[in-house]
């Protein structure tokens, strides 16, 4: 118990001195994060949207194959990820591995299927009466998507703070893919993977209340939106 | 013509929804599509406004085809505006409601404005242009819904049962809005109903629609009943297993029967045994129709008879009063 006092006491100090190498950490997993996570949405929306508002052959099977992804684990993407940037990989003259690209790359890849499914889930739910006012006003089909995507404003917003939460904390692809690098690829989950290693528990439990309080703060974000809005 | 629509046909999952040999709607008229439940009102209103394509047949809009694969499909669209039954408004303000048409057609911000306001002013809302639209009632939204259509400045304005859910009060509002625009903008309005009543005292010209095909019969005194043959051989259609209505074709088992209102005579004053006719029962309403009168003669079922203004008079017809009513072979259908 004392273990635990005496970490969280001084992660407490450690947070509050604004410990260099700490802001560093979290610049770095912030960065990264958010960059995957940008790139997820524009990439993941529209073809949510896409997948959700058209009729094709096989759109079951698309939606179950995206289901599926959700629950692949985040080394495997790393690995896979891996086969194509290493030395011997397809694109490994780009020199990606061990990079913070490279971690970005790895965690578009994992977010990718959770933004693609969250908003087909939103837009499915959304009354198809919203696209027909619009196109009976006058709109034209893009503008139509447009009044669909604002009233699944919540819905997509939620999507895409999820898949934000699961990058921040995944440890798998960027360990695999950034190499935990000091300072270039260290996220706060590598160091305190690493931390946890060599016995250091006040580092790793100071990032632990940061990455907690970010996604508080996250959700509480959100929630205020979604209630302002709607009452 | 405003649509003229040839050989439509519309199918859902195999089962054909509409069915319309030839159609012909005019401008500058208020038309009734009457019909029951399920009898392709909304499909029709659907297809009208560009919103669904026929599977087959065609459609003129102002005389020329329309083309529902083509690209003019959407300049098309902004001559006609769709209301729906239960009109979703968008999760925002009464006001960006109302000027969402006007925007998608680039209209200044302040024309845009005076639009919005005239609009709300005449659907009587001007004072919830600030109010978030989902707070709104039933009746309020279909009036917003009604304002944000014509702030587009429509040619053609389709009503999906405009009064389906909304309270008494604010069905009137809604009729009178309907005549106000006929009057004041010369829309050509086309609204559905299944009330009989409100397609009388709006429409102009009523569209009867039955089972997806346009009739020329009342849909009204339409039956369902189980057909059988007496010891005669003479056929009749036993409706909620009490009254008998003599059909002359028919194969036994349960049917829906139609009966032209025009073949029912109402024989006299009195009781059925005392007139020798089949039915008797109360007269409930008399809606006069120009040269014709309407009775709803309550039976024990609703029956409409349609009767000449001479008839009605000879005959002493009032609400209230006890009436024989004949029904012969001739004027049931079975359908």
């Amino acid at each position: 118990m004392s273990l635990l006092a005496d970490g969280l006491f001084s992660a407490l100090l450690l947070i509050k001195s604004l410990d260099p190498e700490l802001l560093s950490i979290v610049g770095v997993s912030l960065k990264v994060s958010l960059a995957s996570t940008v790139l997820a949405g524009l990439l993941g929306v529209p073809a949510g949207f896409l997948i959700a508002l058209s009729e094709f052959p096989g759109k079951r099977m698309t939606v179950t194959v995206f289901n599926t992804l959700l629950a692949v684990p985040t080394v495997v993407i790393g690995l896979l990820v891996y086969t194509f940037i290493s030395r011997r990989g397809l694109f490994g003259p780009w020199d990606l591995l061990y990079t913070q690209k490279a971690i970005v790359v790895g965690q578009v890849l994992l977010i990718l299927p959770l933004v693609i499914t969250l908003t087909i889930a939103a837009v499915s739910r959304v009354d198809h009466r919203y696209r027909q006012t619009a196109l009976t006003l006058g709109a034209s089909v893009l503008q139509a998507a447009a009044v669909v995507l604002r009233e699944v404003r919540f819905g997509v917003g939620a999507a895409v703070i999820a898949a934000f939460g699961r990058v921040i904390a995944e440890v798998g692809v960027s360990m695999m893919l950034g190499g935990n690098i000091k300072g270039f690829t260290r996220t706060m989950t590598t160091a305190m993977a690493l931390e946890y290693d060599k016995g250091e528990f006040v580092l790793a439990v100071a990032l632990g209340l940061v990455l907690l309080t970010i996604s508080f703060t996250l959700n509480v974000f959100l929630n205020l939106v979604q209630g302002r809005i709607r009452t | 013509m405003l649509f003229e629509l040839k050989n439509l046909i519309k199918t859902y999952q195999d089962r054909t929804v509409l069915d319309i040999e030839q159609l012909g709607l005019a401008p500058g008229k208020i038309y009734g599509l009457l019909g029951p439940n399920g009898s392709g009102k909304t499909t029709l209103l659907e297809i009208l406004g560009f919103l669904l394509s026929p599977d087959a047949g065609r459609i003129f809009y102002q005389n020329r085809p329309v083309d529902f694969s083509g690209r003019l499909l959407r300049r098309l669209r902004q001559e006609i505006v769709l209301v729906q039954q239960t009109p979703v408004l968008f999760t925002t303000t009464v006001s960006k409601n109302v000027e969402f048409g006007l925007k998608v057609r680039q209209v200044p911000k302040k024309s845009r404005a005076k639009t919005v306001d005239e609009m709300l002013d005449l659907v009587g809302l001007r004072d919830f242009a600030s109010a978030a639209a989902h707070h709104l009632s039933g009746g309020e939204t279909q009036r917003v819904a009604i304002a944000r259509a014509l702030a587009c400045s429509p040619r053609v304005i389709l009503l999906d049962e405009p009064t389906a859910n909304v309270d008494a009060e604010h069905q009137a509002v809604v009729e009178n809005i309907i005549r106000e625009i006929k009057s004041a903008k010369g829309l050509s309005i086309i609204f559905t109903t299944h009330n009989m009543m409100q397609a009388g005292r709006l429409a102009e010209e009523i569209v009867f629609l039955f089972d997806g095909r346009p009739t020329a019969g009342l849909y009204e005194n339409v039956f369902s009943g189980v057909i059988g043959f007496d010891g005669d051989g003479r056929g009749y259609c036993l409706i909620q297993g009490r009254f008998r209505l003599p059909v002359a074709t028919g194969q036994p088992g349960p049917a829906r029967v139609l009966v032209n209102p025009r073949l029912i005579k109402i024989k006299s004053q009195g009781t059925a045994e005392a007139a020798g006719s089949n039915l008797s029962g109360l007269v409930r309403q008399l809606t006069w129709e120009g040269e014709q009168v309407r009775v709803l003669v309550d039976v024990g079922l609703p029956l409409t008879v349609l009767v000449g203004f001479e008839e009605y008079q000879g005959r002493q017809l009032s609400v209230g009063r006890a009436v024989a009513v004949d029904c012969p072979a001739e004027a049931v259908e079975v359908i």
